[in-house]
């Protein structure tokens, strides 16, 4: 390829002002007696130009008002979202609790304290592992419920 | 000549306005309506000349701005907002176009532009011979006509004004790669003009 012919590939970017230092003093040095290379590049330059004067489009009718509400609206939900899992992460530790203490209650009032003193191991674990299975279920179907009836609000919206 | 070279070079000196993290972190709403009012004409016209749809441009500033608020917490404050807003935007763009018909922003879809398309013209410049107020009109719809890569790489340059390092970074591609781009997407674009031009001279 001929330095005329680099030159010529060249000028797109010259006018995009996209080329290195040295290109650029190449591409200088070799306009300056180019005719053709001088023409071509005040072409390039004017397709710049003409790109940077392009018209702006038009925003569409309140777009920052209707964006800034769905951004609030969003962060609004998501709030509710975590309010309600911790609501429902206390209720399933209360749920707990309340199950526990029942146990302990129970088995005082029923063999009294040696009772209580006397439970196995396997026996707690098992009583624990079944409270606890009933106070997520009961969680899971509050959560569920809790859901359900958003989604039913927020189609009737 | 010099003005235009200068006009060009000035494009590198465009950086955006710092935006306050710290309380957009906090989802402070005069911060977030703030960002929005600075950065919605440059967005929104991004995103339209990358999908040419008005109605799912409007859809995906929105969503943009909600990437914003929900990334947040992910941008490192010491790198500039707008690459990293514009990213955002353009994943949207991506997103969008794959679901509409396939479209991509991938460098395989290109298109060939001939080495002919690149020889200069013997006659005066089509562009030249074009009246200001239709020159805007036949620059748009050549414009439109290109494959979105070109759209989107023109846009960033000349009417988002970044310098080429932001480009790279936004497309996420190496330097070199958004040179030749930008090369391509010119003689794409004065194809498109010479062409439109012709057919309206031949039917005078």
């Amino acid at each position: 390829m001929t330095e005329h012919e680099e030159i010529l590939e060249l000028l797109a970017l010259a006018a995009a002002g996209a080329l290195d230092p040295h290109d650029m003093t190449r591409m200088n040095a070799h306009i300056s007696g180019c005719e053709t290379c001088r023409r071509e590049f005040e072409t390039w330059s004017g397709y710049a130009q003409a790109f940077r004067s392009l018209r702006p489009p038009v925003l569409p009718d309140r777009l920052m008002e209707r964006t800034r509400t769905r951004i609030m609206a969003e962060q609004a939900a998501r709030a509710d979202q975590r309010s309600e899992g911790m609501l429902l992460a206390v209720l399933a530790g209360f749920g707990w609790i309340v199950a526990i203490t029942i146990w302990f209650l129970f088995r005082l009032f029923t063999g009294g304290a040696v009772a209580v003193m006397e439970t196995g191991v396997t026996q707690l674990l098992v009583w624990s592992a079944g409270s606890t299975l009933f106070v997520w279920l009961t969680a899971a179907v509050a959560a569920l419920t809790v859901g359900s009836r958003r989604q039913v609000t927020r189609r009737a919206l | 000549m010099d003005m235009i070279l200068g006009a060009a070079m000035e494009m590198d000196a465009l950086s955006g306005t710092p935006v306050d993290v710290a309380r957009l972190r906090r989802r402070d709403p005069d911060t977030i309506t703030a960002v929005i009012s600075e950065y919605q004409h440059r967005l929104y016209r991004y995103l339209l000349r990358l999908i040419a749809d008005p109605a799912a441009a409007d859809d995906l500033f929105q969503n943009t701005w909600l990437a914003v608020i929900q990334n947040i917490s992910r941008y490192d404050p010491r790198r500039s907002f707008e690459p990293w807003l514009f990213t955002l935007a353009r994943n949207q763009a991506i997103d969008f176009l794959r679901r509409r018909r396939g479209e991509s922003l991938d460098s395989t879809d290109e298109g060939e532009v001939s080495r002919a398309a690149r020889v200069p013209s013997a006659e005066p410049g089509a562009l030249d011979q074009l009246l200001d107020f239709e020159r805007s009109a036949m620059l748009a719809a050549s414009l439109a006509g290109l494959p979105p890569i070109h759209r989107e790489v023109l846009t960033l340059r000349f009417e988002e004004g970044m310098k080429l390092e932001e480009i790279a970074e936004v497309l996420e591609i190496p330097l070199p790669t958004v040179k030749s781009r930008l090369s391509r997407a010119l003689v794409a674009l004065r194809a498109g003009v010479e062409a439109k031009s012709g057919r309206r001279r031949g039917n005078d």
